[in-house]
């Protein structure tokens, strides 16, 4: 895992889970166990069905890049000297989209439509984010 | 154009009120609030004691509240309530000020914005960006990796519709071009320098694709109008502006496959308005960004999907335009009051106000509000005229 200088997401208790799967280099995502529909970010009720059984699955962890961008200017300081940074808002073949950014080591650029699978970084911190990188 | 709808113009808006716009220090918000409902009283004609009702909408800095109507001095209001739909809150209120004057709940109601998110000293940008960034677990994560604020959010949206359609960075320029060359005709503008291509293209990046210069300012001050029932309307001191239309839509998780927010909110106000997107002589767009125009100007019909860039680039939307939009200067180049900009340019508009800018028909005019990262959306039809 490379490490990325950024701020550090406060890690509230309902999204642990998904902590301790990237520590082991897997995708976790909430699913309803009503109607199988994938939920993000966190959710106490499903968004599909408003079923409340809800359980914690390994996602494939692959997308399409939905929109992305290059990041030139940011409010955090742990950003400066880094930039320009490539934003990607990806849709996972869950139907769940997210909002992070390319890999560190990827260099050419992406396009809309670009099939894309996840890497984790680490934040200074420590926390392993998940990032993404163009797919083979 | 015609309509047997119930609820078109069957309210007007007969006062408006503004402060002083920008960075305007050392006054608080319910302050400027007070100002600006007085100022649209003053405006409409109407006695402090003929208000019977209060809607406000406190901004991303919160501050004002139901306290303002000691401020101001109000002692018998039959109707009064806080509201929030950034965006869209200023045609919300005006929405629901016409069911309430129609309904006979009251006969003037107050709608009022206020904020004061600029400090002296501040980055215009701040306010915004702090205001997204107390979020925790899983939803931390894309601002801590730079999705910081909107202005990340509505950059990738624009680069989606550059890759789909083909827009280009000369047609998102072409937007904040057009609402310079306006704002250089109105006397309220923040930033009147005039702005061509070249300069668009020499601001600094923000998010790529937009520069700074495709960004909303970021103001201090109020705004309010006052809505009156139509029958109260007549006999005020300025001529009324009536409700043709008015429709909200809203969703916090969008699907690529569905009509989106503008579609479905301007269909049922043009509906209402018994008009169509042909039938409106000037727009007043929620200009967040250069791209929410793009957008909005296809969302509403005045061109087709995938067409609004080539649509500004045109310039249809600048002085003598085919669709004169955003005629104050808008929020990239006048002044930030969340949907009551655009609201209060097409008052203007309406009333012939509009002295060097004013446009040649405006007798229909569109106002959209939009807000979060195109999640809530209300839109207007106003007109001098009664359906
Ligand atoms: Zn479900």
């Amino acid at each position: 895992m490379a490490e990325s200088s950024s701020a550090a997401p406060e890690i509230e208790e309902r999204s642990l889970p998904f902590f301790e799967a990237a520590e082991r280099g897997v995708l976790a995502l909430q699913r309803c166990q009503t109607c199988g529909t994938f939920l993000a970010p966190v959710r106490s009720r499903c968004s599909s069905c408003g079923g409340t059984r809800i359980a914690w699955a390994e996602a494939s962890g692959s997308g399409r890049v939905w929109s992305h961008g290059r990041l030139q200017r940011s409010f955090l300081p742990e950003h400066e000297g880094k930039l320009p940074l490539t934003l990607v808002w990806v849709e996972l073949d869950e139907r769940v989209r997210f909002a992070s950014r390319l890999a560190a080591s990827e260099r050419a650029p992406v396009r809309t439509g670009d099939r894309v699978s996840v890497v984790f970084e680490r934040l200074a911190d420590g926390t392993p984010v998940p990032v993404f990188r163009r797919a083979d | 154009m015609s309509t047997d709808h119930p609820l078109s113009s069957r309210a007007a808006i007969t006062g408006l009120g503004m402060t002083e716009l920008g960075r305007v220090y050392g006054r608080s918000a319910t302050d400027l609030a007070a100002d600006a409902v007085l100022r649209a009283l003053a405006d409409a004609g109407l006695a402090r004691s003929e208000l019977d009702g209060l809607l406000i909408n406190a901004g991303i800095s919160q501050g004002v509240d139901l306290s303002l109507a000691q401020a101001v001095g109000l002692r018998d209001l039959a109707l009064q309530t806080q509201m929030n739909g950034y965006g869209s809150s200023a045609g919300q209120m005006i929405g629901y000020a016409t069911l309430a004057v129609a309904a006979g709940l009251a006969r003037h109601v107050a709608c009022v914005f206020a904020d004061t998110p600029l400090a002296p000293g501040s980055r215009a940008g701040q306010a915004y960006g702090r205001a997204r960034a107390g979020r925790r677990g899983v939803a931390s994560i894309g601002p801590a990796l730079g999705f910081a604020g909107p202005i990340p959010y509505y950059a990738l949206h624009a680069q989606r519709h550059m890759d789909l359609y083909g827009t280009t960075q000369d047609q998102l320029g072409a937007v904040a071009v057009s609402s310079r060359a306006w704002a250089r005709k109105n006397p309220l503008a923040t930033m009147r320098e005039p702005l061509d291509l070249a300069g668009y293209h020499a601001s600094p990046w923000i998010v790529e694709p937009f520069h700074i210069l495709d960004c909303c300012l970021v103001s201090n001050g109020a705004i309010c109008v006052i809505v009156s029932a139509a029958e109260q309307a007549r006999d005020l001191a300025r001529p009324p502006v009536y409700v043709r239309g008015f429709a909200q839509a809203h969703q916090l998780e969008w699907d690529d496959t569905a009509p989106s927010l503008a579609q479905r909110s301007s269909a049922a106000a043009f509906s209402m308005a018994g008009c169509k997107a042909g039938d409106i002589r000037t727009a007043q767009i929620y200009d967040c960004y250069t791209f929410t125009v793009i957008a909005t100007l296809e969302d509403y019909g005045f061109c087709k999907r995938g067409e609004g860039g080539a649509f500004a680039a045109s310039g249809a939307l600048g002085p003598g335009g085919a669709l004169p939009t955003n005629t104050g200067g808008g929020m990239l180049s006048a002044y930030y009051m969340w949907g009551m900009t655009p609201v209060s340019e097409a008052v203007i508009q309406a009333r012939g106000d509009g002295g060097e800018r004013q446009v040649d028909r405006a007798d229909l005019v569109a106002v959209s509000g939009n807000g979060g990262i195109f999640n809530y959306h209300a839109t207007l039809v106003l007109s001098p005229a009664a359906s």
